[in-house]
């Protein structure tokens, strides 16, 4: 600390004020340089792509740079009058309403039946678990096998209780279940284990102040066990919707979006008339009006949260 | 204090450093040398080993490059990097691509021409390719592919259950969809299981292969101009899709036979006839069972055949280096001078000095089928269709149900052309 004589003295309090914004300044910008990796990333790989997307929308763009140029909202008014774009959003409500249910309901059961305390518990976890890890080809790889209307292990076991073969990838009546199953398998585990741990984070007392209510097992699941898992099923909720929503590498490999366009959802449609039809404009188009849809729903979900957790 | 400061100092360093490395990764990298070719294809199986065989025995000749192949898994993920790239102009020197894709390819300038005169240098000639397949390699009036095959849809049957069945000589001599059917209902009788193998479920080429053959046959067309209606013969397409349909009733040949089932089945001598590509053939052979193979009868009236070719493409780049170019040429010419060993995997070697040698002509099955390219028919000349392109899904979708018996052929085939219009509606993307 200095004091000058010409200069009004500065008090104890300001040099330190100075010294912390000074300190403050300069952990700002370690901060910054420590954030600097992943929001280089970020913006080159998320935020430059999104707006360019965006603009291309606007654009007749297509992969070979043919058919440049503004075109306004030609692009939106093709999706909208699509039917295809249509069927495509569609099939994607529907397999998310599909997998969102069981995935939610039967991850719970699953949970509580590990939770029971049987024997062997760390087998259980992990074989409902263990699907998770593997990746979408080869999980794929096991069903479209499972699958196989002639030679698959489904159709063989059927037949030996007598029952007629189904074509289940081929038949558009039960296409979707396929799916559906196969995702069921593949990715139970997640909630699964999150259900786990937050059962097994249930205190112990209010278990013991019921059982001494007189309150049976049923009647704890569901005073206790359900309103305890709350925050649980709202974020698994979540977290399922959105990733039902973006549905496309089980679809793309096990039915690439047949019978009859029957599973194709919204995100391999964005895929197919991008890539392989070549229109990027068109299909950013599309991706635009399912990132609102996308927005619309994750804030629906935000305010009912809200809602629940102030009240 | 002073202590704290200097580790941040470290970690700030550190930081910075990790952020250059990132930085530093994204450049390309080295430029390549004169001599390296680099050759792009989607060739697996046997397919690919008998390529890389030929693009080793070209490295081999000392012809002063080094072409290196990069394989890429078959069908959209090819079609669309290849795309990519050469939009990019960072294309590969040189590519396999299917005849059937250079009028969704060329238009949009990412292909270039081979050069006449060029060619003449290393010796191919159009006298030197079928004339259909010439043909077929052209767009504008400009050449901008080197067929190296023709790989058509054939009719496969096991000869000991011919022989059995007695239906050798009808099975050459057949001309009307009931004989057909006459046919493999005895082959049906001999083999106890099904007369017919074919395989489509879920694989809209296959469907599309079988249908397209028949349908030319009754002497129909298929126009497709964007911005126009799409010309077809709705006539014919029913009488086809019937007549399809009428086979596969799980008694002369499976409902919903899958390509892996159809197969098998053949191999397994419980079918007596197989519907398939020339490129089946391999499998057949190694598993050393009685085959013959013969073009697809003509069932009604007119010869026809469904066929595509690979092609060799001069993928569009943005600094052609002319001596690198000058290679290519070679190479090509190279590989089609050594194509008979490509015709081992079935298919119909393009250059005709092969294909009239006596090596190739001592090929059998492949050279009882070699007379298709005077005939043969490629997919309607648009921007969608070819092989592995969407066009075969969507008749897959509007039809698969049709194949399958529970749908009515008339209804399939307008969703199709429905689907058509669609496409043609749309502003052409190249």
């Amino acid at each position: 600390m200095s004091t000058a004589i010409d200069t009004p003295p500065v008090t104890a309090e300001e040099v330190t004020a100075q010294g912390k914004a000074r300190a403050k300044r300069g952990e700002t910008l370690t901060g910054w340089a420590f954030a600097a990796p992943f929001a280089v990333l970020f913006v080159l790989f998320l935020v430059v792509p999104a707006v360019y997307g965006l603009y291309l929308s606007f654009t007749g763009e297509t992969l070979t740079g043919a058919g440049s140029g503004l075109v306004g909202f030609a692009n939106y008014g093709e999706a909208l009058r699509d039917p295809d774009m249509w069927k495509s959003l569609g099939n994607t409500l529907w397999f998310t309403v599909l997998s969102t249910v069981p995935l939610i309901v039967l991850s719970l059961a699953l949970a509580l039946l590990v939770n029971l305390g049987l024997p062997g518990r760390w087998l259980w976890r992990l074989s409902f678990f263990l699907p998770y890890l593997l990746a979408s080809t080869v999980v794929v790889m096991f069903w479209s096998w499972m699958y196989n209307p002639t030679l698959g292990l489904i159709n063989g076991v059927l037949a030996k209780f007598g029952a007629a073969p189904v074509a289940w990838l081929q038949d558009p009546k039960v296409a979707m279940v396929s799916v559906v199953i196969t995702t069921l398998w593949w990715t139970i585990g997640f909630n699964f284990l999150l259900y786990l741990a937050a059962l097994q984070n249930i205190p112990e007392q209010q278990f013991e102040a019921a059982a001494i209510d007189g309150a049976g097992k049923w009647r704890q699941l569901f005073s206790i066990v359900i309103p305890q898992l709350t925050p649980t099923t709202a974020l698994l909720v979540t977290l399922q919707v959105l990733a039902s929503l973006k549905v496309f590498d089980q679809i793309y490999m096990l039915t690439n979006g047949g019978p009859a366009g029957k599973t194709r959802s919204i995100v391999e449609y964005i895929y197919e008339s991008g890539f392989t039809g070549y229109r990027f404009g068109f299909s950013s188009a599309i991706s635009y009006l399912f990132f609102v849809l996308i927005v619309l729903v994750a804030l629906a979900q935000y305010k009912i949260i809200n809602r629940r957790s102030a009240a | 204090m002073s202590d704290q400061l200097s580790r941040r100092g470290l970690l700030k360093a550190a930081a910075a450093l990790a952020g250059s490395g990132l930085l530093v990764g994204c450049a390309p990298g080295a430029s390549r040398s004169a001599t390296d070719l680099s050759y792009w294809h989607l060739l697996t199986g046997g397919d690919g080993t008998v390529m890389a065989g030929l693009v080793d025995a070209v490295n081999a000749a000392n012809l002063g490059f080094h072409a290196t192949q990069t394989v890429l898994a078959w069908g959209p993920p090819y079609y669309t990097k290849l795309a990519m790239a050469s939009a990019g102009g960072r294309a590969p020197d040189v590519a396999i691509m299917h005849a059937s894709r250079i009028a969704g390819y060329a238009p949009g300038g990412l292909l270039e021409p081979w050069d006449l005169d060029l060619l003449a240098e290393v010796g191919l000639h159009e006298s030197d390719f079928p004339a259909r397949v010439w043909e077929k390699c052209q767009y504008d009036g400009k050449l901008y592919a080197i067929a190296l095959d023709t790989h058509p849809f054939v009719l496969y049957y096991n000869t000991e259950h011919a022989e059995r069945a007695g239906v050798t000589d009808a099975l050459h001599s057949m001309k009307s969809p009931e004989e057909f059917t006459e046919i493999a209902a005895k082959l049906q009788k001999v083999t106890g299981k099904h007369g017919l193998s074919y395989g489509y479920l879920g694989d809209g080429s296959q469907m599309w292969r079988l249908f397209y053959t028949f349908y030319r046959q009754t002497g129909a067309d298929m126009k497709l101009v964007p911005g126009q209606k799409a010309q077809v013969d709705k006539d014919a397409a029913v009488k086809t899709l019937t007549f399809i349909q009428s086979l596969l009733n799980d008694t002369i040949a499976s409902r919903s036979g899958d390509g892996g089932t159809a197969t098998s089945e053949f191999l397994h001598g419980e079918s007596g006839m197989f519907l398939g590509g020339v490129w089946e053939l391999p499998v057949l052979k190694d598993a050393k069972m009685p085959v013959d193979a013969l073009p697809i009868p003509t069932l009604f009236g007119t010869q026809a055949a469904y066929a595509d070719s690979h092609t060799f493409v001069l993928p569009r780049q943005s600094k052609v280096s002319p001596e690198r170019r000058k290679h290519v040429y070679t190479m090509v010419a190279e590989i089609l001078k050594r194509s008979v060993k490509w015709a081992g995997g079935g298919h119909i070697p393009a250059y005709q000095p092969v294909a009239h040698s006596a090596e190739y002509q001592a090929l059998k099955p492949q050279s009882n089928y070699a007379g298709i390219p005077a005939y043969v028919n490629y997919d309607p000349d648009v921007w969608f269709t070819g092989a592995g392109s969407d066009f075969q899904n969507y008749f897959a979708e509007n039809v698969q149900n049709v194949f399958l018996g529970s749908g009515d052929p008339a209804a399939g085939f307008d969703g199709f052309v429905a689907r058509l219009n669609k496409l043609l509606d749309r502003p052409q993307p190249v």
